[in-house]
């Protein structure tokens, strides 16, 4: 399990809160710049700094269209270290909103106990 | 660095309404058969436990599993237990021995969280409180919990559901 210290990996890369983000923004679709400061509302040069290191480790790629550059996620990249999706810090709010769901539905069709 | 136990936190509360009556909801928080069916972050995953003592001083240990197939392990340690009201535990990711690993993808969240669970019912619906505190944080964990407040109670938008879906195809 132990991996070497660089300074820029995927590891690091997606440490940064906004960094998840800017990965589950671009899940499944792509993105210029400018969308991407109007979806997150953040400043164009946060947005730059955060997608140029996401670039950086190959989660992001960029390609030029007319006088735009768009981002898409190389969700391959991502594979080694998919664990974040579902730890930290949205993990109590989406699970109790499970649970909500869990409990509406058992009750609907009857709690049956053994 | 040093002085780890000087370091206040707040708690973050988490508040819901369900509506349950409270010892459903209770059970749901600590009867397995229940816990299989929602313990996780997105519809689509599912849930496997291997040991089960929810109890005062017990533990238990399951996996979730995603629907690409990735299984992520989960130690849960128990402190108190108080029916139907509340209850009290830490959970850490571990692996299927129930080691406790490391967070390799944010080295800096806090390695001891203590959840709560309270609930209250009014009504026939159940309120229900999540309090979740990091546990003598190094001034880097008290940071890093502090830096994510706002997303705490996010959930997850659609995207992170495509993107999962997408991992399964690779």
């Amino acid at each position: 399990m132990a991996r070497a210290l660089t300074t820029f990996d995927s590891f690091n890369a997606i440490a940064e809160p906004k960094r998840r983000a800017l990965i589950e923004a671009l899940a499944g679709k792509e993105l210029t710049v400018n969308e991407t400061v109007e979806l997150m509302g953040w400043n164009q040069p946060m947005v730059s700094k955060h997608l140029g290191v996401l670039k950086q480790v190959g989660l992001v790629s960029e390609r030029k269209e007319g006088r735009c550059r768009v981002y898409k996620l190389n969700a391959a990249q991502l594979k080694p270290v998919q664990e974040w999706v579902v730890q930290f810090e949205k993990y109590w709010g989406s699970s109790l909103d499970q649970l909500g769901d869990y409990l509406n539905e058992i009750q609907s069709r009857g709690v049956k106990d053994e | 660095m040093s002085d780890d136990n000087e370091i206040k936190v707040e708690p973050t509360i988490l508040t819901r309404e369900y509506d349950a009556p409270r010892l459903l909801v209770y059970e749901a928080w600590t009867q397995v058969e229940h816990l299989k069916n929602w313990q996780f972050p997105f519809k689509g995953f599912t849930c496997e436990f291997v040991t089960t003592d929810i109890s005062p001083g017990g533990s238990t240990l399951h996996k979730m599993i995603t629907p690409d197939g990735h299984e992520m392990w989960l130690l849960t340690k128990y402190e108190e237990l108080n029916p139907p009201e509340s209850l009290v535990f830490r959970q850490y990711m571990s692996n299927e021995a129930g080691d406790i690993l490391p967070n390799p993808q944010m080295p800096n969240w806090p390695k001891e969280l203590r959840t709560t669970i309270v609930l209250d019912e009014e009504d026939g619906k159940t309120q229900l409180q999540l309090i979740w505190q990091p546990v003598n944080p190094t001034k880097e964990e008290a940071e890093a919990f502090e830096a994510t407040r706002a997303d705490h109670d996010k959930g997850w938008g659609g995207g992170l559901e495509q993107l999962h879906g997408y991992l399964g195809t690779l």
